[in-house]
């Protein structure tokens, strides 16, 4: 699915240049689970905007299908992330004013579904998180693990072929991490969707099939602990 | 939709400042309201001063100034006994022969030309030889000579000249069969001042007129007392050495066919008669002074600059506010961005709620105008105007006594000052402006903010805190 070559990527940060990736070779299989780990500003995160298209590599190519994301338009980026690519984010970024459902219909707005199938999906992905009883609450009446959900659902409406989870148990407590954990694990199985986690923590990394450990913008790639 | 229902709960979310900044507009758009309809309030006040003085379909008027040095009046000597003087005078003019006006009707673009007779009326007492005193004072106790002005009208064209402003108050107006009967329709504040009612007579030259009608002109009146017919006028005026005004008129009013032929009729008239003076509505307007004209003056020029100074001020106060809204949502957009969303759907979304805000500011501006204009029309004092009597007259006439006998001379300034109040109009126009205006700020302000979320680039946009 993925081919990432030779990619690098600097930025200006005042008079300074910043090195987020520095050579970084990878290769997806589609249906793969990759975990990403590292401390806080060793490129994980970076790794994961460019392989979702919301950044672009300052080199290299990042392929995806037979497309080189780093050289698409904004327009085509755009439909390749409505298209093909769900995001769980550690902060859930869920929009404020909306109820649950309409945050995970939000998802499904660039695909042009009707709105009758529109509320169907997204009233279905929330019963597959075990939401549906929250479905009219607004983020800020919902816990932080609800709201995760809410995010997973979100990501996973539109059927996506790859989600991308930033941090996603980073702002959860112990239990609600397992939670979240397993729901994402266990839908991984049911769906067989390309899944590339990041994380700071070895325990969760180690559940997935491959762990990939950044470290000041370069990326080493071994087994984990699933097998295929 | 959810469009409409993301619309719906951001605007609800940010209620307080969508309430602001529509405040802020309508305080703009009410002043622009209030100053518009203020100074359309003006200009009808000014025209309908110059209607009553020159009527409302006359576009020209044609007068000829008397030579300098000329006067018209007689001198009296005191006989055995005392005199009693009513005369009906032609003092302020020079007369026009009446041919004129056919002339002038005959010219292409002229829709109507009608002649008129400008005139006052006098009674004073001439007192006896035997009454006066040493060096030939008159006596104490002799009444002042009073003066009313009269109009001889032209029946066959009532709606030009001041007659045609005038509004029926009670009786009835001239008939054709009138044109030689002594019958009189007089001016509501002269009924008034002189007690007099339909079926009451006056005396006009020593000759009893019945009055038949009552008229009321608009904005507190012209410079007409008495209208007669104009071949009444001709029989009783006396004029510069002669003492019948027959086949003369010292006024003509001029009904162009169209608005924009007037320059072009103005000039015929003047090649036509090289003598005359030839005035349009227009150039009599630069004519009104008085605390009217300071108003207009004041509206259009402090007025508007303030008006548009707040809206300026507005506009930039709501795009402000847009786009500090906007920097807030900053992750929201690049979430959605992360969604899928194109950017031109976030800008639709922002300047739907701009646009909604500015609709609310329409809305109070417009209510904000309307209690404007009503304050205005409660608070604002009377307005005077003065304007010229007649384009190019002569000065009134005066009366002077000089021990042997009695002259009536020229008196400088001859001017007509008439009280207005102010009633500003809301129209239809302003409330379309007041509409776009608003709305028109409310989208630079949304363009504004939308800009900013255009150029967003989402992996910048989630890397903002919330």
């Amino acid at each position: 699915m993925y081919t990432l070559t030779s990619v690098t990527r600097t930025y200006q940060k005042g008079s300074h240049t910043v090195s987020a990736l520095q050579g970084v070779d990878l290769v997806i299989e589609d249906g793969e689970w990759l975990a990403v780990q590292g401390r806080t500003g060793s490129g994980k995160t970076t790794l994961l905007q460019i392989l979702g298209g919301l950044d672009r590599p300052s080199t290299g190519t990042v392929n995806f299908d037979g497309q080189d994301l780093a050289v698409l338009s904004e327009t085509r980026l755009t439909e390749f992330r409505a298209d093909f690519v769900g995001f769980v984010f550690q902060t859930f970024n869920l929009l404020p004013t909306l109820s649950a459902v309409e945050n995970v219909e939000a998802a499904l707005v660039p695909r042009r579904v009707s709105s009758a199938l529109r509320r169907a999906r997204a009233t279905q992905a929330l019963e597959v998180v075990g939401l549906s009883d929250r479905a009219q609450h607004l983020p800020s009446e919902l816990s932080g693990g609800q709201q995760q959900r809410v995010g997973i659902a979100r990501a996973l409406v539109k059927e996506p072929k790859v989600l991308l989870a930033d941090e996603p148990t980073g702002n959860l407590d112990g239990d609600t991490r397992d939670e979240i954990i397993a729901l994402l694990e266990r839908l991984w199985h049911a769906h067989r969707f390309t899944l590339v986690l990041v994380t700071h923590d070895p325990s969760l990394a180690g559940r997935a099939q491959h762990v990939g450990i950044m470290s000041d913008g370069k990326l080493a790639v071994g087994q984990g602990a699933r097998d295929r | 939709m959810f469009f409409l229902t993301y619309l719906r709960h951001e605007l609800r979310r940010r209620m307080r400042q969508a309430i602001l900044i529509a405040v802020g507009l309508a305080v703009g758009i009410g002043l622009v309201v209030t100053v518009i309809a203020a100074s359309a309030g003006v200009e009808n006040a000014q025209n309908s001063v110059l209607h009553a003085l020159y009527g409302i379909g006359t576009d020209i008027t044609v007068t000829q100034a008397p030579s300098p040095g000329s006067h018209t009046g007689g001198a009296f000597s005191p006989g055995s006994t005392t005199q009693q003087v009513d005369e009906l005078l032609n003092g302020q003019l020079s007369p026009l022969n009446a041919s004129a006006v056919a002339a002038i009707s005959r010219l292409r673009h002229v829709a109507a030309a009608a002649g008129g007779l400008a005139l006052t009326d006098t009674k004073l007492t001439i007192p006896s030889a035997g009454s006066l005193g040493p060096g030939g004072q008159p006596p104490t106790n002799l009444p002042a000579p009073t003066s009313f002005t009269v109009d001889g009208v032209d029946l066959a064209h009532l709606g030009l000249g001041p007659f045609g402003s005038g509004e029926l108050k009670a009786g009835r107006t001239f008939a054709a069969s009138d044109r030689i009967s002594n019958v009189a329709v007089v001016d509501s504040n002269y009924a008034m001042a002189n007690k007099v009612t339909v079926g009451s007579t006056i005396t006009i030259a020593q000759t009893r007129f019945t009055i038949i009608g009552i008229v009321q002109q608009p904005q507190g009146g012209g410079s007409t007392d008495v209208y007669i017919t104009l071949a009444r006028a001709q029989a009783l005026g006396m004029g510069l050495g002669v003492s019948n005004l027959r086949n003369q008129v010292n006024m003509i009013y001029v009904a162009a066919a169209s608005a924009s032929d007037v320059p072009t009729v103005q000039a015929e008239i003047a090649k036509l008669l090289p003598s005359a003076t030839v005035t349009t509505s227009s150039s009599l307007a630069s004519a009104v002074s008085g605390s009217l004209a300071s108003a207009a003056s004041l509206i259009s020029d402090f007025g508007r600059w303030l008006a548009i100074a707040v809206l300026m001020a507005a506009f930039a106060v709501a795009s402000l506010l847009t786009m500090a809204a906007v920097a807030r949502r900053v992750r929201e957009f690049g979430t959605l961005k992360a969604l899928g969303w194109r950017s031109r759907r976030i800008i639709a979304q922002v300047m739907a709620e701009s646009c909604v805000v500015g609709i609310v500011g329409a809305v109070l501006g417009i209510a904000l105008g309307f209690g404007g204009v009503a304050l205005v029309d409660a608070v604002a004092p009377p307005l005077s105007a003065t304007v010229a009597q007649n384009p190019g007259s002569a000065p009134a006439q005066d009366t002077l006594f000089n021990g042997s006998s009695v002259q009536h001379l020229q008196a400088p300034g001859s001017t007509s000052t008439v009280i207005v109040h102010l009633v500003a109009p809301i129209t239809a126009n302003a409330l379309v402006l007041a509409v776009t205006l608003a709305i028109a700020g409310a989208l630079i302000a949304g363009a504004f903010g939308s800009w900013r979320a255009a150029r967003l680039r989402p992996a910048e946009a989630l890397s903002q805190v919330a």
